[in-house]
C-alpha cells in the first residue's frame, strides 16, 4: 500500500483514452499563431475550444499595455497583496471593476479559481449554510469545503428545488448563501437569475453569482447574466475571471456590501499568495476598457456563435443548450467522444473533450467556444470537420441498430 | 447496529440499482465508489435523491464519513432522527 493507491484506477482509464489516438488531456500547442490558430504536431489547427470569447489574447492594445508594464514594473511582484505586492495598478484595476459593475468595491486574485476559493472561504463559516447549484465549477465546491459550512446541493437551474431545500433547513435564522453561475461552461446554458433573486429575497439569503464565462458575453454592457436578466442590483457578490473574455489570467470578486473589504484580512487565498504580475494587470485593465468602449466585440462574438450553432445544428448534431458563446455537442458515450475528438484534430480543429466526472449527468461532450476572432472561413473549416463527426456518429448508430437486430433475431 | 434487514437499507439498494451494472449483490459492506465504480458526481446526485426520499438535509460535509452502503444507511437514520 502506498500514497498512490488511491489513484490506481486513473492510469488504465487514461490508457483507454490514449489508445484511440492523441491524448486529449495532453495536447501541446507548439506555437500560437493568433487567438484562433495554433500549431499542434507540426500542423495548423483552428482553435474552437478556448474560452477566448472576445479574442483579446492578441489584441494589439492589450499586448502593448502588458509590454509597457513589463518594462516599467518588472516581471513579477514577488509578494502578497498585504505585503509588498500591492501596486497602484492593482488598486486601479479594482476600482475599474467595481465601477464596471456599479458596486462599492472589488478585489483581484491571481486566478479565477482562487477568486472563488478566496471569496467563499472568507464569507461562510461553520454556522452558515451554503446552497450550491449541482453543476457549479470545481473551485466553488473546493471553496465550500474550506468554510466548514453546511453545504447543500440543489438541482441544476431549478429554483423550485432550491426552495424545497431551503425549507428543509432546521436552523432558519442562520446565514444562507446561495451560489450559482451565470453561464455554465460545459453545456452553455444560463441560470434563471431573476427567479433565484426572488427566492433569495423570500428567504433572506445572500446571492452569489460566478460570471466567469458570462462577463463580456452576456448583458447589454457585457457585465454578465445578472445584467442580462436585469437583476444585477439584487446580486450580493459577483465573482469572475480574467482568463476568458479578458484574455489573461486572474480573477475578481465585487460587491456592494460595505464590509466586503474585510475580506482582505479574512481570505487566505487572497493573503497567502503573490499578487498578479504587472503585465497581467495591465493587459486585463486594457481588455476591460476595450470591452467597455467597443460593443462590436460582443456583437461579433454573438454573430459567430449563432453561425457556428446553426452550422453544427444543420449537421444533425445534438447541441446541449440554446445558441450562445458555448456550443457543446452531445456524444452518446465516452469512447465515441474520444474517437470523434481525434477525428476533429486530424481535420485541423481543436475542441474541448469533456467526459464524466467533469460533466453533469455522465454526459460526454465535444465542447466548442465561439470567438470574436473567428473568421467566416474558420467557422466553415470547423463545420467541415464536424461533418466528419456527424458521419462517424451515423455509422455508430447504424452499428448499434444492427447489433440490436442481431440480438432480437438470433436465428438469422 | 444491524442494518441488513432494515427498510432504509432496502430503499438505498433500490436507489443504487441504476448504477449496479455488474449485478453485484449489495451488502452493507459494499463500497459505493470502489465496488460499484460510481463517479464522485453521481454519488452527489444519489445524495439528492436520498434527501428527497426522506425529506432530510444531507450536507456534503458528511460525505467523507460514508464509504459503504451500511455507512450511508446509518447516516440516513442519523439525519432523519436529528430532524
Amino acid at each position: 500500500m502506498d500514497l498512490f493507491d488511491k489513484m490506481a484506477g486513473l492510469p488504465s482509464r487514461h490508457e483507454q483514452i490514449v489508445a484511440v489516438g492523441q491524448d486529449p488531456f495532453g495536447v501541446r500547442m507548439d506555437d500560437m499563431r493568433s487567438a484562433t490558430e495554433a500549431v499542434v504536431e507540426g500542423r495548423n489547427v483552428v482553435l474552437a475550444g478556448t474560452n477566448n470569447y472576445l479574442g483579446l489574447t492578441f489584441d494589439p492594445a492589450c499586448i502593448e499595455a502588458a509590454q509597457d508594464a513589463l518594462g516599467r514594473h518588472g516581471t513579477g511582484t514577488t509578494g502578497s497583496r498585504i505585503a509588498n505586492g500591492t501596486y497602484a495598478e492593482h488598486c486601479a484595476l479594482e476600482d475599474e471593476i467595481a465601477d464596471f459593475f456599479g458596486f462599492a468595491s472589488a478585489m483581484v486574485f491571481p486566478t479565477g479559481y482562487q477568486a472563488n476559493l478566496g471569496v467563499i472561504a472568507a464569507l461562510a463559516g461553520p454556522d452558515d449554510y451554503i446552497l450550491i447549484d449541482a453543476d457549479c465549477h470545481a473551485c466553488i465546491y473546493d471553496g465550500c469545503l474550506m468554510t466548514g459550512a453546511t453545504v447543500i446541493r440543489f438541482r441544476h437551474n431549478n429554483p423550485a428545488d432550491l426552495e424545497k431545500r431551503l425549507q428543509r433547513l432546521d436552523s432558519k435564522d442562520s446565514n444562507k448563501l446561495i451560489i450559482v453561475e451565470g453561464l455554465y461552461s460545459m453545456f452553455g446554458d444560463i441560470a434563471p437569475l431573476a427567479e433565484f433573486a426572488e427566492i433569495k429575497r423570500k428567504y433572506n439569503a445572500y446571492l452569489y453569482v460566478d460570471e466567469a464565462h458570462s462577463v463580456g458575453t452576456y448583458g447589454e454592457y457585457g457585465r454578465g447574466v445578472a445584467e442580462h436578466d436585469g437583476v444585477l442590483d439584487q446580486v450580493d457578490f459577483v465573482v469572475g475571471t480574467f482568463s476568458k473574455s479578458l484574455g489573461s489570467i486572474g480573477g475578481f470578486g465585487t460587491s456592494n456590501h460595505r464590509k466586503f473589504p474585510y475580506l482582505r484580512f479574512a481570505s487566505r487565498p487572497y493573503m497567502f499568495t503573490a499578487s498578479l504580475s504587472p503585465s497581467n494587470v495591465a493587459s486585463v485593465t486594457t481588455a476591460l476598457r476595450r470591452l467597455r468602449s467597443d460593443p462590436s466585440l460582443k456583437e461579433r462574438l454573438w454573430s459567430n456563435a449563432r453561425m457556428l450553432y446553426q452550422r453544427l445544428g444543420d449537421l444533425g448534431l445534438t447541441l446541449a443548450a440554446p445558441p450562445g458563446p458555448i456550443v457543446a455537442v452531445k456524444i452518446p458515450n465516452q469512447e465515441l467522444a474520444v474517437r470523434c475528438w481525434n477525428k476533429l484534430l486530424e481535420a485541423g480543429v481543436y475542441v474541448n473533450l469533456a467526459i464524466p466526472p467533469g460533466t453533469p449527468n455522465s454526459t460526454s461532450l465535444l465542447r466548442c467556444s465561439a470567438s470574436t476572432a473567428h473568421t467566416p472561413e474558420q467557422i466553415d473549416w470547423i463545420a467541415e470537420a464536424f461533418a466528419k463527426v456527424a458521419k462517424e456518429l451515423a455509422k455508430a448508430e447504424q452499428r448499434a441498430v444492427d447489433q440490436r437486430y442481431a440480438v432480437s433475431n438470433p436465428a438469422e | 447496529m444491524q442494518v441488513a434487514d432494515d427498510l432504509v437499507f432496502h430503499k438505498v439498494c433500490k436507489m443504487l440499482e441504476q448504477f449496479n451494472v455488474r449485478n453485484m449483490t449489495l451488502t452493507t459492506d459494499t463500497d459505493i465508489t470502489g465496488d460499484l465504480q460510481i463517479d464522485s458526481v453521481a454519488v452527489l446526485d444519489l445524495i439528492m435523491e436520498v434527501e428527497d426520499e426522506y425529506s432530510i438535509s444531507f450536507p456534503m460535509n458528511l460525505l467523507s464519513e460514508i464509504r459503504t452502503v451500511g455507512d450511508l444507511v446509518q447516516a440516513i437514520h442519523k439525519q432523519a432522527g436529528a430532524q
